[in-house]
């Protein structure tokens, strides 16, 4: 195939030629041109805000995958186009985040979008992009999301009712003496992840006749938990089950740790599942057990290129947005299209097993009619060492739980 | 119990917030700007006192002064060549002014250092001073005696040094300052450095239990002026006054509500407060 842009880089004389093949393609017909050079892959992230640690580490794993696929010779069934991510800034702000992705669908065009990590953001997108009839892939966990009957919309990770009644079973599995657990805490950031995390670590627990002695909730953005971890240490709880992201979690382990509780945390994903927890908290982490919806250490394989590139393990949220890009770029080769219908066509129905589609823990990815993926499976994790250790369930586990606090 | 535990943590962050707000207090009584940016030097402070840790161990209840000196002489700079060129000018240029600073350091600051959080890590942030039943969080308390420190500090400098009162007679009449040969710019580029200052101090001071962020300014910008309004826009002790009693009425509100709705509660009193003493808790005594 001729490639203008290639030969634009040998000499003058190619340059011009290349320069006349380009005003050729733009002249021609729509039907008669040939396969896209490159396809535009909008990325939607908090980049800024709240959330923003989140939003980075997120689109370092898209990027790690786009320039792999790239440097690999582009999508095979579109004649090797090239992905190119268009990156926009979602701020923290649901909001902010909608009008965002108006205005890149607007003036780009998008054959999927990627993100916007934390759920109250990805709703707000999803609203824009469903109007739009573009796929939007994302692992955000709220059960909203595929609870609206949209079309456009595929989730590759557990939804987050099943991720919480996983954050309470799998410690009751993994915990030595889990039978005498009779009292436990529960708090949890009051946007979207939060209140529907913390539905299924309630119904968990009411099904394992488990008292919840704390249900509370805060706002995203609190500066001071004193008084909740206070409530806390009054309410005799055994074990306590914070869903927070990276701020609120940090402040909830010191504090815990300064009024020296030490009942067992387990986290829900999040603030609790990346590099700068144990960054932040140093030896404080070791022992904090969490829920994850995937796991660096399933596919080392595949997760190490991330840590030689950018220093750091892959965290999940890295790792999923990584998944949505694979998936994404194995649907356009079967789709052999770049229209945002065929996508979304292709992205229902076949299961993706291979390369970064197969690191999802679970072994894959699968949508359903309502763009859940069906084969998601949530781990449980500890902080070893500084390293994220998958500690549950049994077939996928890669170490053994440290009983310490 | 739980009542007097409450009420000592929120006696605890409000002298933080009070610090905070001397800043804000001081600049308007003294040059009588609002400046809309202050939070913004909130930041400031903490990513200085953050990079001292780094790069020297410095511990940030030490590093608040480097805070304290960096950001008094960006204030000096600001107000020499931004601020006193709309002193006369009306309110709304002023506003502009201030509220375009807020945006640009940010997004300065959002091109410097990125958008991460970022901790320090020092010995007592996670320990807890047992007094009786009261269990006393190290950072609170030593942020507490570093803010009432430096408050104690201020009231000194502008009660007794020469500085200091021709600092206080150009806040109360800068055209008979000015006749008494006080070089009233001067007095308003110290007045606006040492309440920038004050502010940031705040930023290194509350680091141990907080994390830098570029965005930090604007979740302490509405608090501030939450407490300087409480006691009295222009009034030093107005601040103090106001900061305390947000830090308590957050945390006494968490006892009764849930604590999504801390915010409500503070609110709730401060319209009250504004429907009954619309000048605030203290009148404006003296900068």
């Amino acid at each position: 195939m001729h490639k203008p842009f290639r030969d634009a880089r040998l000499g003058r004389r190619q340059f011009v030629a290349g320069m006349g093949a380009v005003a050729l393609a733009a002249a021609m017909p729509k039907g008669l041109r040939a396969a896209p050079a490159e396809v535009n892959v909008g990325v939607i992230l908090p980049l800024s805000g709240a959330n923003a640690q989140f939003g980075i580490n997120s689109r370092q794993g898209i990027e790690l995958v786009a320039d792999e696929i790239n440097a690999a010779g582009g999508i095979a069934g579109l004649g090797g186009a090239r992905i190119k991510l268009i990156v926009a800034d979602s701020t923290s702000q649901p909001t902010s985040a909608a009008t965002v992705a108006q205005r890149l669908i607007t003036q780009n065009r998008c054959v999927a979008i990627l993100g916007a990590y934390a759920s109250s953001l990805t709703l707000a997108v999803s609203e824009v992009t469903e109007r739009r009839g573009i796929p939007l892939l994302t692992m955000s966990f709220s059960d909203v999301l595929t609870e609206r009957g949209f079309k456009n919309l595929f989730q590759v990770v557990s939804k987050a009712s099943v991720l919480g009644k996983a954050q309470f079973d799998y410690a009751a599995a993994v915990m030595s003496g889990a039978e005498q657990v009779r009292r436990i805490a529960l708090m949890y950031e009051d946007t979207a992840y939060g209140t529907s995390q913390a539905v299924g670590v309630r119904e968990a627990a009411k099904a394992a006749g488990v008292e919840i002695v704390m249900d509370e909730a805060y706002p995203l953005g609190i500066t001071d938990v004193t008084p909740l971890i206070n409530k806390l240490r009054g309410s005799g709880a055994q074990l306590v089950y914070p869903i927070s992201y990276l701020n609120d979690s940090l402040l909830i382990i010191r504090v815990m740790r300064q009024q020296q509780l030490t009942m067992p945390v387990v986290g829900g994903a999040a603030g609790y599942v990346i590099p700068d927890f144990a960054k932040a908290l140093g030896p404080y982490a070791e022992g904090v057990l969490s829920i994850a919806p995937a796991n660096y250490d399933q596919k080392p394989e595949y997760t190490e290129r991330y840590r030689k590139r950018y220093g750091t393990f892959m965290p999940h949220e890295a790792l999923e947005h990584a998944v949505c890009l694979g998936v994404l770029a194995a649907a356009l080769d079967i789709a052999k299209s770049d229209k945002p219908q065929d996508v979304a066509k292709a992205l229902r129905g076949p299961k993706f097993d291979q390369g970064w589609a197969g690191v999802m823990s679970g072994g894959g990815v699968q949508f359903d009619e309502t763009g859940l993926n069906t084969l998601a499976q949530p781990v449980m994790v500890q902080w070893q060492k500084g390293e994220l250790v998958t500690v549950w369930p049994k077939e996928l586990a890669k170490g053994k739980v440290i009983q310490a606090s | 119990m739980q009542f007097i535990q409450a009420l000592v943590d929120g006696i605890l962050l409000g002298g933080v917030y009070a610090v905070i707000s001397i800043g804000l207090t001081l600049v308007f009584g003294v040059i009588s700007i609002v400046n809309f940016a202050q939070g913004e030097f909130l930041m400031v402070g903490m990513f200085v006192a953050y990079f001292a840790w780094q790069s020297f161990g410095l511990d940030p209840l030490l590093g608040s002064l480097l805070s304290f000196a960096v950001a008094f002489a960006l204030g000096v700079l600001v107000q020499k060549f931004l601020i006193s060129r709309v002193l006369q000018a009306p309110p709304v240029a002023q506003i502009f002014l201030t509220v375009g600073l807020l945006i640009v350091m940010e997004n300065l600051a959002l091109i410097l250092f990125g958008s991460q959080f970022r901790s320090v890590q020092t010995a007592y942030q996670m320990t807890a001073f047992r007094v009786g039943p009261l269990l006393l969080s190290a950072p609170y308390v030593f942020a507490f005696l570093v803010a009432a420190a430096a408050g104690m500090g201020l009231w000194w400098v502008l009660k007794k040094t020469w500085w200091g009162r021709a600092v206080r007679a150009t806040a109360q009449d800068p055209m008979a300052a000015r006749l008494a040969g006080i070089p009233t710019e001067r007095m308003h580029q110290i007045a606006f450095g040492l309440g920038v200052g004050m502010t940031a101090l705040g930023g290194g001071i509350i680091l141990p239990y907080l994390t830098a962020s570029t965005t930090v300014g604007a979740q302490f910008s509405v608090l501030m002026f939450t407490a300087v309004v409480l006691g009295g826009l222009g009034s030093v002790l107005g601040a103090v006054v106001g900061g305390i009693a947000v830090g308590v009425i957050q945390s006494l509100s968490a006892l009764v509500l849930p604590i999504q709705l801390q915010n409500l509660a503070l609110f709730a009193v401060f319209i009250a407060v504004l429907a009954m003493r619309p000048e605030g808790l203290l009148k404006r005594v003296s900068a």
